[in-house]
């Protein structure tokens, strides 16, 4: 079954390359522009991971990750924080609020991959033969 | 603590973090021109974000020229730069914008003056120019790349 992934970010650009670094592997990439979208689809999907960004309209990161802790069925999905600020005291914030591991923007996109093969497991797709030669 | 130092020296972590932000996000190289200045173009394209605390607040610009802007967000996206439509290329130069200021948020708040940042906005057009308020101290570094050329230009106000 394929991994499930939410990614969660106000900007395209970042879901975009938040697909596109998940895309060798068997994932099923989600998308929420803010974290009112995010929780309803970490409630739809159930995600297996979920790449969330800090600053957002509407509902910021802190926010839904804060309700997503609260809620008895989504507490226990696994959390990457994407922000663009890299001071410690950010991070510990982060890091109290439940969440597994942070990225700071800029981030390469092996970068990401690798902190989400720590927490959930990626398996390489498979390249499937064509099947309409006679 | 002398103003005129703090600002020189916030130019100097936005010029290896713009370079930094070039190579991670865009895999372009951006040097510092020899000569600072806005980029010349009809149409431009303009990231802005504020930031601000206690001691200090500000205004962060990312000046491009729309063609730039274009380029960049090729970069960015993978996409050839005629498919991509307005809004994203916004979208392009609003995210590099937050990089660059959170960068300089997280900066500041190391050298002990912490502070908040807006989300990014984006100015769009043929004729705008940005005015320094006149208690504010600003800089505009201007940065050559395989894009073209970018300008940062900060305004920091002291309290």
């Amino acid at each position: 079954m394929a991994t499930k992934i939410l990614t969660v970010d106000d900007s395209r650009t970042i879901r975009l390359i938040v697909g596109r670094a998940f895309q060798p592997f068997d994932c099923e990439i989600f998308e929420a522009a803010n974290g009112e979208e995010g929780l309803a689809a970490a409630a739809r999907e159930k995600p297996d991971l979920i790449v969330l960004d800090v600053t957002m309209p509407v509902m910021d990161g802190v926010t839904m990750l804060v309700n997503l802790k609260e809620n008895p069925e989504l507490r226990n999905i696994p959390v990457i924080m994407l922000t663009a600020e890299a001071g410690h005291e950010n991070v510990v914030e982060i890091g109290k609020l439940g969440a597994r591991d942070y990225l700071i923007k800029p981030f390469k996109e092996n970068q990401l991959v690798e902190r989400a093969s720590r927490i959930v497991e990626l398996r390489k797709k498979t390249v499937e033969c064509g099947t309409d030669h006679p | 603590m002398n103003q005129t130092i703090e600002l020189s020296s916030a130019c100097e972590f936005m010029t290896q973090h713009v370079v930094s932000v070039f190579d991670t996000m865009l895999s372009l190289r951006a040097t510092l021109a020899a000569k600072n200045g806005l980029p010349f173009a009809a149409e431009r394209v303009t990231g802005t974000a504020g930031f601000g605390g206690d001691n200090l607040n500000g205004v962060l610009y990312l000046h491009l020229s729309a063609a730039t802007a274009a380029r960049l967000a090729s970069a960015m996206l993978r996409l050839p730069a005629d498919e991509i439509p307005e809004n994203e290329i916004n979208d392009v130069v609003g995210e590099m914008t937050n990089m660059l200021i959170g960068g300089l948020k997280s900066w500041l708040t190391n050298c002990g003056a912490p502070c908040a940042m807006s989300t990014p906005a984006i100015i769009r057009g043929t004729c705008y120019a940005i005015e320094t308020p006149s208690d504010a101290k600003s800089s505009v570094l201007a940065f050559e790349s395989e894009a073209g050329i970018v300008a940062v230009e900060i305004h920091i106000r002291f309290e």
